[in-house]
Formats: C-alpha cells, sequence, structure tokens
C-alpha cells in the first residue's frame, strides 16, 4: 500500500513538476512576444508605427567633427522597432543613448540622416515610477531677483493646479503679469522659459527638467523638437506643457532626450540645424512582429512560428487554439463537477457552434432542430430499421432541416434559421439517437435531463470561448496550451468526490 | 444559506470520513490499479464469460446458441428445437439493455414473460438489432446470445413489482464485501436502476439478511406496490453466492469487480454477468461507506487464500 501511495504522489509529483516548468516557459514565451514581438494582451489587429527621421545640417569649418545627437529610448510606450543612420564617410557608435559620428576633417555643407521605426505600444501608456532625485541646487538669486521670484510665487497660487502648473498658467497669461514680465529674459523663447521656470521651481526645491520630443503627427515636418518640462511631484515625474500646464504625455509624443544635454553637440562645424520629419504608417500588429523578432536577432524563430504562416491558415489555427480551453473546461464539468452529458465532447462542439451563431439565435436554432429531428427518429422507431441505416437516415434528415432552416431564415432575413448551418450534422444526429434510445428505455424525464445537462455543459463552455479577448490570447501566447495539458493531466489524478456526489452521497452522512 | 447547503450536499470531509467512494476515486485507485485493461473483454462479452465459468464451477444459465452474423438468423429456429422457453441477450450488453426472454412458443408465435406475442419477424428484428450493435456498449457489432430461461426461486415473489432481482455482490480481491438487491417498482418503471426509483435494499455480507433499505435515497420499511417488509429479506443459499463473487476473482484476476447472481429453484444461485467497472449505488443501499471497507481488507484481510477459505474468513470472521 506504501508503494502504491508512493506511485500516486510521483504521478502527481511529476505532473505538477511538468506544471510548473509549462508556466514558467509560458509565461516567459509570454514576456518574450508582448516585449520583443510587440504582442499585446488585448486583441488589437492593427499598430501605429512612426517613422522619424532627424536631418542634421551644418556648415563643416574644417576641423575633425564630432556630432553628438540625442535618440529615443525605447519605453513602455514607444519601442524602437529599426533605426538607421544615412552618413556617408563618418563613424557612428551609440553612447548612453546619444548617436556618436565622427570624420576626418570635411568642407562645406554637411547632412546627415538618423531615421528610427517607432512601434506605438497604446496599451502600455502611463506616468512611470521614478527614483527620488536629489534635491536640486537653488539657483543664485540677488535680493532684487529674490524678492520678484517671492511675488511671482504669491502671485501663481491663485492659479488652478500644481505648483508647475500654477507657473506656467501665469507665465501663460494674456496680458502677462508686469511682475512676470521683469523677471523674463529679453528674448521669450520656448526653452528661455523653459529654463526660467525650472529655476523658480528650483528655488522651492522642486527637482525639473526639460525634455525634448516630438509630437508625433503625420507628415509633420519641424525645425525644432517640441519642449516640455518635466517636475519631480508626488514621487513621480510629471511632465508639462509649457504652453498650457497640461501634466501628462501629450497623445503620440515621444521624448528624444530629458534632462539638461543638449539635442545636438557639434564639433568641427558651426549653424547647425536639426529638422524632424514623421511619417505614420498603420500595419498588423503580427506582421509588425516579424519586423521586431528580426531586430531582436529571432527572425529564425519567429519564421517557424505560426504568425508567419498566410492569414487564413492562421485564421483556421486560431480557431483550433480555442480547443484546449474547452476541453480543459469539459473535464472539470465532468471529473470535478460530474454532470453526465450526452457524448463527452458534445457539449464543447455545441458551444463552438454557438460562437459562431450567437447565443440567443443558436439556442432557439438547436432547439428546433432537436424537436424536429425527435418528431422524426419517433416515427423511425416503428419501422424498426437497422442501427447504421436508421442513423443515416437521421443524419440526412437533420441536413434537410438544416437545409430548410437556411433558406427559410434567408428568406426572412432571420439569423435563428440562418445560424442553422453552423451545427454539426453528425454530431446533431447522434444527440438525437441517443436522446430518442434515452427517451424510450429510461423516459423522458431522464432524456430530458441530459439534454439540459448537455446544454449547461455547452452554455458554461461557450461562456468562456465567446469571450474575443481570451480567443485572442489563447492564439497569440498559444504556449498556454501546453500549461492546459498539463493540468489536465493533473486532473486525471484527481480522486476527490465529484460536486454531483456530494449531493448524492447526502443520505450517508448524518 | 449554509444551512440549505448542508441540507442537501455533504462536505467532502464528512464523506472521507464515512469512507464514502467517488467515481474519480473508484476510476483512479481502484480500478486503474486492480483491473487491467486486457482483462475487461473477460466479463464485457458474456459467451468468454460462461466458457471460463465453466471452467472454474460456477454455474451459470446453460448457453443455448449464438448468432453472430446475419445470415446465421435464419438457423435461429434449429437452435432453439428442444428449447421452450430461452433468453435472448447480447454479447456486450449492459444494464439489461436488449434482453429479450421467451417463457413459450409455437408454431403462431412467441410469448413473453409479460403475455405479450411476438411473431417469429420480431424476434428476427431484435436479433438483427442486437448483431448491428443496437444494445452493445460502444454499439460496435455484437453477438447475440441465447440462453436457458433461469427457473426464478420464488422467494422474491413479493419483493419486486415486475422482473426478478438479483443479488449483486461486490468483490475486492477475492473478497465479497458489500451485497445488494434492487428490486423493481411502478415507479421505476419495473427496472432496477435505482436513480430510476428502485428500491436498494443493503444485504449484510455475513448473513445475507436485509441491512437497510433505500428508494430514492429516503430509508423505508416497505415495498412501495407490493407493501411486502423489507426487513424480512434472507437470501437463502448465502454461502453459494458469495462463493460465486470469490471464484469470479480467479476467474477473471479483477481485484474489483460486480457479480451479478439469480436463484434458480432447482440449480441454486447461478452466476448472471460479471462486471468490471461496478457502480457505487451499492453504498447507498447500504448505507456504508465501501472506500473504508476496501482498506480494510488491504490491511487486515489475509492474502493467498484459496476461495472457500476466503468466503470462511467473511462468514466466521476473523476467527482463524
Amino acid at each position: 500500500m506504501l508503494y502504491r501511495l508512493k506511485r500516486l504522489v510521483t504521478i502527481r509529483f511529476i505532473l505538477t513538476i511538468f506544471l510548473l516548468i509549462s508556466l514558467g516557459y509560458a509565461g516567459y514565451s509570454m514576456y518574450y512576444k508582448i516585449n520583443y514581438w510587440g504582442f499585446s494582451l488585448a486583441p488589437k489587429t492593427r499598430a501605429n508605427v512612426w517613422t522619424v527621421e532627424a536631418d542634421v545640417s551644418f556648415e563643416a569649418d574644417g576641423n575633425p567633427i564630432k556630432i553628438s545627437l540625442a535618440t529615443p529610448k525605447s519605453s513602455n510606450e514607444y519601442k524602437v522597432l529599426d533605426q538607421d543612420i544615412v552618413a556617408p564617410g563618418y563613424q557612428s557608435s551609440l553612447e548612453d543613448g546619444r548617436l556618436i559620428l565622427t570624420s576626418a576633417p570635411r568642407e562645406g555643407i554637411q547632412n546627415v540622416y538618423y531615421r528610427i521605426l517607432l512601434f506605438d505600444n497604446e496599451g502600455a501608456k502611463g506616468k512611470v515610477e521614478a527614483p527620488t532625485p536629489p534635491a536640486p541646487e537653488a539657483p543664485f538669486f540677488d535680493e532684487k531677483q529674490k524678492a520678484v521670484a517671492d511675488e511671482i510665487l504669491f502671485l501663481a497660487q491663485k492659479q488652478p493646479g500644481d505648483l508647475p502648473q500654477q507657473i506656467i498658467r501665469l507665465f501663460n497669461q494674456i496680458p502677462p503679469e508686469p511682475t512676470v514680465v521683469a523677471f523674463m529674459p529679453l528674448k521669450k523663447t520656448p526653452k528661455a522659459t523653459a529654463e526660467i521656470i525650472s529655476s523658480l521651481l528650483a528655488y522651492k526645491k522642486v527637482p525639473s527638467r526639460l525634455a525634448r520630443g516630438i509630437k508625433l503627427a503625420e507628415n509633420k515636418q519641424s525645425f525644432e523638437p517640441d519642449l516640455m518640462l518635466e517636475a519631480y511631484i508626488d514621487g513621480r515625474w510629471k511632465l508639462y506643457d509649457l504652453s498650457t500646464g497640461q501634466i501628462g504625455l501629450p497623445k503620440d509624443f515621444i521624448i528624444i532626450q530629458r534632462g539638461g544635454n543638449s539635442l545636438l553637440d557639434l564639433e568641427g562645424g558651426s549653424g547647425s540645424v536639426v529638422k524632424f520629419s514623421v511619417l505614420k504608417s498603420v500595419t498588423t500588429s503580427f506582421s509588425l512582429a516579424g519586423k521586431r523578432a528580426k531586430l531582436a536577432n529571432e527572425k529564425d524563430v519567429f519564421d517557424s512560428s505560426i504568425y508567419n504562416l498566410p492569414v487564413d491558415q492562421q485564421n483556421s489555427l486560431k480557431w483550433l487554439m480555442i480547443f484546449p480551453l474547452a476541453i480543459l473546461i469539459i473535464a472539470v464539468i465532468r471529473n470535478f463537477i460530474g454532470l453526465s452529458t450526452m457524448g463527452t465532447f458534445t457539449p464543447m462542439l455545441l458551444a463552438m457552434a454557438l460562437v459562431k451563431t450567437g447565443l440567443i439565435p443558436g439556442i432557439i436554432c438547436f432547439a428546433i432542430i432537436m424537436t424536429v429531428g425527435l418528431l422524426i427518429r419517433a416515427l423511425f422507431t416503428r419501422l424498426n430499421l437497422l442501427l447504421v441505416p436508421r442513423i443515416s437516415a437521421v443524419v440526412i434528415c437533420v441536413i434537410l432541416i438544416i437545409q430548410f432552416m437556411t433558406v427559410f431564415g434567408y428568406r426572412f432575413s432571420s439569423s435563428i434559421g440562418s445560424s442553422a448551418a453552423f451545427f454539426p450534422i453528425i454530431i446533431m444526429a447522434w444527440i438525437i439517437e441517443r436522446a430518442s434510445i434515452t427517451w424510450e428505455e429510461e423516459g423522458a424525464f431522464n432524456s430530458c435531463r441530459q439534454i439540459i445537462f448537455s446544454v449547461i455543459a455547452a452554455l458554461a463552455t461557450y461562456a468562456v470561448i465567446c469571450n474575443e479577448t481570451i480567443r485572442y490570447i489563447m492564439f497569440a501566447f498559444n504556449e498556454l496550451n501546453l500549461v492546459i495539458l498539463f493540468l489536465v493531466m493533473l486532473l486525471g489524478t484527481y480522486t476527490g468526490y465529484r460536486l454531483t456526489e456530494l449531493k448524492r452521497f447526502r443520505p450517508l452522512v448524518k | 444559506m449554509f444551512k440549505w447547503l448542508s441540507k442537501y450536499f455533504a462536505s467532502p470531509a464528512k464523506l472521507r470520513e464515512a469512507g464514502i467512494m467517488g467515481m474519480n476515486n473508484r476510476n483512479f485507485k481502484i480500478i486503474s490499479k486492480f483491473n487491467r485493461r486486457r482483462l475487461f473483454p473477460l466479463v464485457d462479452d458474456k459467451v468468454q464469460t460462461k466458457n471460463l465459468a465453466q471452467k472454474f464451477g460456477i454455474t451459470t444459465p446453460r448457453l443455448i446458441g449464438k448468432i453472430e452474423f446475419q445470415h446465421e438468423a435464419a438457423n435461429f429456429e434449429n437452435i432453439i428445437k428442444g428449447w421452450n422457453s430461452f433468453v435472448i441477450k447480447p454479447a456486450h450488453g449492459s444494464g439489461g439493455k436488449g434482453v429479450l426472454v421467451i417463457t413459450a412458443h409455437d408454431e403462431t408465435g412467441f410469448t413473453t414473460p409479460s403475455g405479450r406475442r411476438l411473431a417469429y419477424k420480431d424476434i428476427y428484428q431484435h436479433i438483427s438489432n442486437t448483431l448491428s450493435g443496437l444494445y452493445s456498449l460502444g454499439g460496435q457489432y455484437d453477438t447475440a446470445v441465447i440462453e436457458e430461461m433461469v427457473n426464478f426461486s420464488h422467494i422474491f415473489d413479493d419483493y419486486s413489482y415486475q422482473g426478478i432481482p438479483d443479488v449483486r455482490l461486490i468483490v475486492y480481491k477475492g473478497y465479497p464485501v458489500m451485497a445488494m438487491t434492487r428490486l423493481a417498482t411502478a415507479a421505476s418503471g419495473g427496472r432496477a436502476n435505482l436513480h430510476q426509483g428502485a428500491v436498494g435494499v443493503g444485504l449484510d455480507i455475513k448473513t445475507g439478511k436485509t441491512l437497510k433499505a433505500v428508494m430514492r435515497n429516503k430509508p423505508i420499511t416497505h415495498h412501495p406496490d407490493t407493501g411486502a417488509d423489507l426487513s424480512k429479506i434472507e437470501v437463502p443459499f448465502w454461502r453459494e453466492h458469495l462463493l460465486i463473487g470469490a471464484k469470479a476473482y480467479e476467474m477473471t484476476g479483477l481485484g474489483y469487480l460486480g457479480a451479478d447472481i439469480v436463484l434458480d429453484a432447482n440449480k441454486g444461485p447461478m452466476m448472471l454477468e460479471l462486471n468490471a467497472r461496478p457502480g457505487l449505488a451499492v453504498q447507498i443501499a447500504n448505507g456504508l461507506g465501501l472506500y473504508k471497507v476496501l482498506k480494510r481488507v488491504d490491511k487486515y484481510y489475509p492474502k493467498k487464500l484459496s476461495p472457500e477459505e476466503r468466503v470462511d474468513f467473511i462468514l466466521n470472521g476473523r476467527k482463524k
């Protein structure tokens, strides 16, 4: 007995280990697909891809050239899919998120291009937690400046919002406050404004920094990246629009560079201009996955995955990938709940049909086929036909019923009628045959009970697989099917009571 | 809410404590361990069971003949020549499906126990249906078995509404451990299925006397149709009943089996059929958990005894 107990433990133990391994694998694979292939957890067939091009032009002055250009980093919001540099004769390298181009001395107007392909990861946008930066150094203000600063801060309190918002709004007031004008530099550029606001924030011990980025808009050309202010408020960096004071990353905005570093440093040239242009394209997220896989040097893996198949084959696989989940539900219904249904996987196939027909039309249609089928089958009973010819006759009758209903459905544009064609013919015939035999042998009550149980099981299965997101996830992260495999096998070692047995054996305990 | 729950449902802990065996437990811990798959055909095929039983000295209704192929059905009248009453069964049937009993026949037709007259073509149709697999387990082609009709003892007459009750023994590792008899009622439509409303009577494995009687999960004292006092049942030839069950273990090699035994007025207890996956209703009829009993067999009952010794062990308790 001890040996048997041991054996039982071992089987369960091994299966549990496999389950954990498969869970780990699925988890890793999901992480991988999300991060490197750009799959999302929600069904989304289209994704935006932005092509951002920076055109750096300057006049070389005959000294060795070194260009240092800030580049966007992949973030949760945007993933860099691809980048390329058009700079003939230059040596390029990436250092600390900056593109470094060096070249021997040159003369005349120089043009280099830097192009990146960005993938818009819409699902993941939000504010990011960040470690607390050190308190900023207090700016050097003389007595007079201090007084003005105090007054500005006092005036700002009348504005709505938090401190940076108040200051930004005060600065944007029209007509401007005289105090603000006095404090402003002579040349009012966005950068100068931002720096003034930043110093006022530092005066109040609020860390802040400038952020340069590009507003992604179709076919946009601009000579100047957009400037925003970031302030560290309530434990996180928040972005502020310098003209409205609005908090948060504007839609379709990509940050190229943060902090005090310049956008472009140039040695060996002068009169530099950075011009940005943006192009938006839309692509399916699965076809995008190939590009991303290539980027991650995993092209081979991707090529032999199901997402590289032609779309129609993908669609039929998509349908297939939901089966394991449905099977799991059936296994739970039968071995854990203990509902006895007509045929093991009949409810599953019914649920599949319901997904295609829709719930209400499907159920009504099923009821009609069953009723008519049972009536015809009752006539057959009197004829005493042999088994195979009789079931064949039932199959043909089911086909005729379905044909009639489809024509009827088209004629009167009723969704109930037209959904008939989705029901599996052979399965329907077998349900009718079994129901009819049960009816004769165990009475109408037992027969109806079995049909109802089968429908309940089908509805439970339907409830899970009708969900578009679940269907998408089972397809996009198909390694989950491995987890289901071991779950089902583990269920095969379940020796506890079924739910229905708790009721059945109730009289045996006091 | 909780009260309502506990009125209709038992807690798993309590069921475990009572040693009740659930379906999953039966399939995983008992059947898959002690009943090897290749042994199943021995009990699923009634012809094989009969032949084996003969070798092991177990009485079964005598085989008159069998019809395997459609063309042999024409031979039917030759087969039954000399037999006035007989039974036609599917070799792979279960639960009494497709069993046709003929009590008498002449040139004009056949008579069933209920007095219904059948024509020759009806019998032929029944055989055809059997062969095409209408009554067999998986719907596969089947053989029609024709055997002698049991001359049922009349002691059960008062206890059953229709049909003749049989004794179901649960045999574990050769030890008969639980017994019951199922009595058809009007509510069950003359069928002996407990879930259809037949009466289940648990029998004391030592004596063959009534332990408890239930109908639709509730204890009863008298048969709802005949009014017979159910507590008075005492199966005669009890030792012979047990011996058939015990021998069935050696005969089939199945560690867990159900033996259906009927009592013939002249020949005594006869094995009707064996079952490699006996159901769990016997627990309800006995009001006892089967798992507890099986564990006791594992722990305390001696191994390597002959069938007779095992039956004596059951009848006399643990005395040496």
